[in-house]
């Protein structure tokens, strides 16, 4: 690396835009911006939100003992099977209870038995609400019980990582195309639903020369010019670095023999794996995968037919995760894997009993994975049972929740991301303690200490009040 | 397991915002973007008077700064058009604009200031011709139809029942863009996006009561009392059936307290969290003893959560009619005594007395006053407006605290402060903005379709569905990202090449046709940037990007010789789309 060139986010902002855009033509690769011997500044967090309450219940069912009997007798049609060719894939206990893996997410079990996916059985978000809308508020704002925050969890997490150099430039993504609300108010979070759509769009023949004369437009020192060069530096790298076909349209070749499956879902985590190998700094990425909100005939996993909608769900999530981690384990610098981890959630999980329409309604507590190169393997939490007698089910019907699911992120947080600022990223959530679900140093979470807060960027807070008459125009 | 403990969550929560707070003004006082790292920020930790400092320190762009760092202060009639309009549309605004002198301006602000009496022809006749067929309704129509009847449109509707429940508030979105683009009630259209975002609530989601009612919402509680009295606006945005869900004050009851609603009431409508005092104990608010508290804490949260119980909507629940009116739950109210601001709320009192004692309360107070006043500032001129603007402002809003007209008056003493006219280029438009002010520039014939919407809504501004209770950001940092500043420029292209299409196909279904080409009376590169430059701008350009327009127009031949004719034809519509996607068109 010794004819490195350093470009900087601040470079960016200063208008060197001849030199990038000249090294544009070029590939920007890890010589430009963090040395990939480092890992610890070089973690990748991808959060795969499963949008519509996944049934946590049929993805890890119970396959043995008294808690067997109530999930059957409370799935009648639903149930999977701990017998025959689509029989649970047997996963161990978690305390009291024997697990099992629905056998459309075989191709997890092999991530499982590589001991490169936890599962952690009855997370989730510890609010009462059933509301969609509000829990998944709730959990990607990171404070349950409150919509009144600005930010998503994401975004503080971004601007409170303590290792996020100057040289980082695009820090966040969202695969797809809405932002999340983890990512709300995040100002470097780019929206790639596929590369095409980070482009500057225009008639073909004078898109070329609009551009050109707008990075001159945009040449200045004021916070606008400097905010106009960034941008264009932004596209001109994504556009530039991403392969092509002969058409000109962007391709993509997974590496390691990775099958993806062909699905807006798949072809979002290949952008992701993309801007992964493309080395350009990337921290935090989002992706969503919808159609978990099972009301009705959602399949009960008995059977390899993915035409019902949760076997079908299942089946594009378990070959995308796996086709992912295979693209980005190579050998060496390849390894990709070994500095990227995977959370998997959903907003909650569905309830015990399945209705009469041969679907779940929704529930509460639910299963959350975590695959990575950094990933301890296992099952993971607090078996809570699942006998209403007992009074081991939330408001008598759903899974209770044991483990919060901000302390599964906190110690990815921590122990990958080396963020310590917890109280920061999670307001008002205390306790922390790990699980053990990642490898990595444990570092003190931060509190910070003030009394003070607003919504906005510049106020004062109770000077003295006089209001002097104003002579009205 | 059915009971969590209390976590402090909800007030927790708001502590994180200072973190974002704190972020950006060490962004802003650094002048980079880089993100904070809370331990070394000086602001975590801060006292009131260090944030003063914080904010202080931080250039005031009150007064025209060194070239190339900022835009040179325009003449009023530019500032005028760009803050208390969405720019000039006519070529009688351009002439307005340009001619605008000190006494034209007070008659500018004086016509905006009294919508009423603008007339509003070409607006009324394009509704018309929409055909809306929800925004006649009265609130009790609009809830029979589209929720006690959602399920079921009526047999002339080509829409799904998904769509029908939601129609008025997609028809109030379209209404919004019609209005912003074609009304001349111009300031009125500015003033009712930035309520509705003091004031908001999401209305893009299915079956809510903010997109079955948002016709009356837009038109009732908020347009009614735009130029009017602030205790007003905000007892009709209380007793509203789309805020009352929104904030969940409907479920709100004495045996299951909900403090949503009372929590914002305080915190982003009223005092603002400026003013708030933390978990402390009432009587520790500083102006307690001498019966008037300078702020609030959680505890006047939670005894105006008690004063608000029962106000709920009748929506065929526990025994109430299902109208969508709003009413009170007698059986919800809890009538106990409760103290809120330092005042005692006497047991027993009449049901409504509880909470519309608290809105009096804190219409009045000098605090929400402030914030008021600063929100306002904030919109109108600069992204930290300066204090003794501020209070200047807010004491109008006190003086005239009952009076008919209040808000007329405080937007006149904003408009026509010293502040207004010497200020330009701390902010920049937002998307909304950017669309409609470019619409306008272009005199297109425009419909705002389905399509249109779609695009649009990339951009990151979607009306009527920004989540959190706060609005949308108002600061120029969160819109100088790369996202918005990407969206700012596609947008604008897909306008002239759309407008460009639907000419040469000579489509009329295309949701913008304008023939840019025909509206050009120049024939050489120099005068054709020229005249757009005086019709969008108002102003000269800066002379290095008004050099690259005409560079990019002449394609290579003598600027100042006549062009050929299909080079006009081709060019001139891509030179004003780089045009309207300058730094100059972006400033406000």
């Amino acid at each position: 690396m010794a004819n490195q060139i350093s470009v900087t986010r601040r470079d960016f902002l200063v208008g060197c835009s001849a030199a990038i855009a000249a090294m544009a033509g070029g590939r920007l690769g890890m010589a430009a911006f963090s040395d990939p011997e480092t890992a610890a500044n070089a973690e990748v967090l991808v959060v795969v939100f499963l949008r519509g309450g996944m049934d946590g219940l049929n993805l890890v069912p119970p396959i043995a003992g008294p808690d067997r009997e109530f999930y059957e007798v409370a799935r009648p049609t639903l149930k999977v099977p701990t017998t025959g060719p689509a029989a649970a894939r047997e996963l161990g206990s978690l305390g009291t209870v024997q697990l099992g893996l629905n056998s459309l997410a075989a191709p997890l079990y092999e991530l499982y038995q590589e001991r490169k996916l936890a599962i952690i059985h009855a997370a989730g978000l510890r609010h009462e609400t059933r509301s969609h809308f509000d829990a998944m508020e709730f959990i990607e704002l990171g404070t349950p019980g409150s919509k009144g925050s600005s930010t998503g969890w994401l975004t503080r997490h971004l601007q409170s990582a303590p290792n996020l150099p100057d040289t980082i430039i695009t820090p966040a993504m969202m695969a797809g195309n809405a932002t999340p609300t983890s990512l709300l108010a995040s100002t470097e979070a780019l929206a790639i639903s596929g590369p095409d759509s980070f482009t500057f769009s225009g008639n073909w023949r004078y898109v070329d020369m609009q551009r050109s004369m707008l990075r001159r437009m945009y040449n200045g020192d004021s916070f606008l010019h400097q905010a106009g060069t960034q941008t264009l530096n932004s596209v001109d790298i994504i556009e530039s670095t991403l392969p092509r076909d002969n058409n000109g349209r962007y391709t993509y070749a997974p590496a390691n023999g990775a099958q993806y499956p062909d699905s807006s879902f798949s072809r979002n985590m290949q952008t992701v794996a993309q801007m992964i190998k493309l080395d350009l700094g990337l921290r935090v990425a989002t992706v969503d995968l919808g159609g978990w909100d099972t009301h009705e005939n959602q399949g009960s996993g008995d059977t390899t037919s993915t035409n019902a909608p949760f076997p079908a769900r299942i089946d594009e999530l378990a070959r995308t995760l796996l086709a992912f981690y295979t693209d980005l384990s190579g050998a060496g610098n390849a390894n990709y894997m070994r500095r990227v981890t995977v959370v998997v959630m959903s907003e909650f999980g569905r309830r015990l009993k399945e209705n009469g329409n041969r679907g779940t309604d929704h529930g509460h507590g639910n299963v959350m994975l975590v695959l990575g190169g950094g990933v301890n393997g296992g099952l993971y939490g607090n078996w809570p049972g699942l006998d209403k007698a007992q009074k081991q089910l939330f408001q008598d019907e759903d899974l209770a929740i044991t483990t919060d699911y901000r302390q599964v992120l906190s110690e990815i947080l921590i122990r990958r991301m080396g963020n310590p600022n917890i109280a920061t990223i999670f307001p008002g959530y205390s306790g922390y303690v790990p699980l053990g679900v990642v490898q990595g140093e444990d570092l003190q979470p931060i509190v910070p200490t003030y009394d003070y807060q607003s919504y906005l960027p510049h106020v004062v807070r109770g000077f003295p009040v006089t209001i002097a008459p104003y002579p009205e125009p | 397991m059915d009971q969590y403990p209390e976590e402090p969550s909800s007030r927790m929560s708001r502590r994180s915002l200072l973190v974002g707070a704190g972020t950006a003004l060490a962004a802003t006082a650094a002048a980079s973007v880089l993100p904070a790292v809370p331990t070394a920020s000086p602001t975590l930790a801060a006292t009131p008077d260090e944030l003063q400092l914080v904010a202080l320190r931080q250039p005031i762009e009150l007064t025209t700064q060194r070239r190339g760092t900022s835009p040179a202060l325009p003449p009023i009639g530019v500032i005028a058009f760009n803050r208390m309009a969405y720019g000039p549309r006519t070529a009688q605004d351009v002439e307005r604009m340009q001619a605008m002198d000190a006494a034209g301006f007070r008659a500018f602000v004086e016509e905006q200031l009294n919508p009423n009496e603008i007339a509003d022809a070409e607006l009324e006749q394009r509704i018309r011709a929409e055909g809306f067929r929800t925004l006649a309704k009265t609130l009790e129509q609009l809830w029979a139809d589209h929720s006690v009847n959602g399920n079921t449109p009526p047999a002339d509707f080509t829409g799904d029942s998904w769509s029908w429940r939601n129609l008025p508030a997609a028809e109030v979105e379209q209404l919004t863009f019609l209005r912003a683009v074609y009304s001349n009630r111009q300031l009125q259209e500015v003033l009712f996006d930035f309520w509705f975002n003091h004031f908001n609530v999401l209305a893009n989601r299915n079956g809510s009561y903010a997109a079955m009612t948002l016709v009356s919402y837009e038109r009732d509680a908020l347009r009614q009392h735009l130029f009017g009295n602030f205790r007003a606006m905000l007892e009709a945005i209380a007793t509203s059936p789309a805020m009352l869900e929104y904030l969940d004050n409907y479920i709100n009851s004495a045996a299951g307290p909900n403090e949503n609603y009372a929590r914002e009431i305080f915190e982003l409508h009223t005092l603002g969290a400026e003013n708030y005092f933390g978990s402390g104990r009432q009587e520790g608010v500083p102006g307690y003893a001498e019966g008037a508290p300078i702020g609030y804490v959680d505890g006047d949260v939670y005894e105006a959560t008690r004063a608000f119980t029962g106000w709920t909507v009748a929506n065929g629940r526990d025994g109430r009619p299902n109208t969508g009116q709003f009413v009170i739950h007698e059986p919800w109210h809890d009538r106990f005594r409760k103290q809120v601001l330092g005042v005692i709320l006497q047991p027993n009192q009449l049901p409504l007395q509880d909470g519309r004692m608290v809105m009096d309360l804190l219409a009045a107070h000098p605090g929400t006053a402030r914030y008021i006043a600063r929100k306002l500032c904030r919109r109108l001129i600069s992204d930290s407006p300066p204090e003794g603007l501020v209070a200047r402002v807010a004491g109008v809003f006190l003086a005239h605290k009952d009076a008919p007209d209040q808000l007329r008056r405080v937007y006149r003493a904003i408009l026509l402060s010293p502040e207004f006219a010497q200020t330009w280029g701390a902010k920049i438009k937002r998307p909304f903005e950017v669309t409609v002010s470019a619409i306008r520039a272009l005199r297109a014939d425009f419909r705002p379709t389905g399509s249109f919407l779609s695009a649009y809504n990339q951009a990151g501004q979607q009306l009527f569905a920004w989540a959190p209770p706060t609005g949308y950001p108002d600061t120029r940092d969160y819109w100088s990202s790369t996202m918005p500043m990407l969206h700012r420029w596609r947008i604008i292209n897909l306008l002239i090449e759309e407008g460009i299409r639907a000419l040469r196909q000579n489509e009329t279904s295309k949701f913008i046709t304008v023939d840019i080409v025909a509206q050009t009376a120049a024939r050489t590169p120099t005068a054709i940037v020229d005249e757009w430059i005086g019709r969008v701008l108002g102003r000269p350009m800066h002379a290095d990007e008004r050099a690259i327009l005409i560079e990019f127009l002449a394609q290579g031949r003598n600027p100042n010789f006549e062009l050929p004719a299909h080079l006009i034809r081709d060019f001139t519509p891509r030179m004003v789309a780089l045009l309207l996607m300058s730094p100059d068109f972006n400033w406000r």
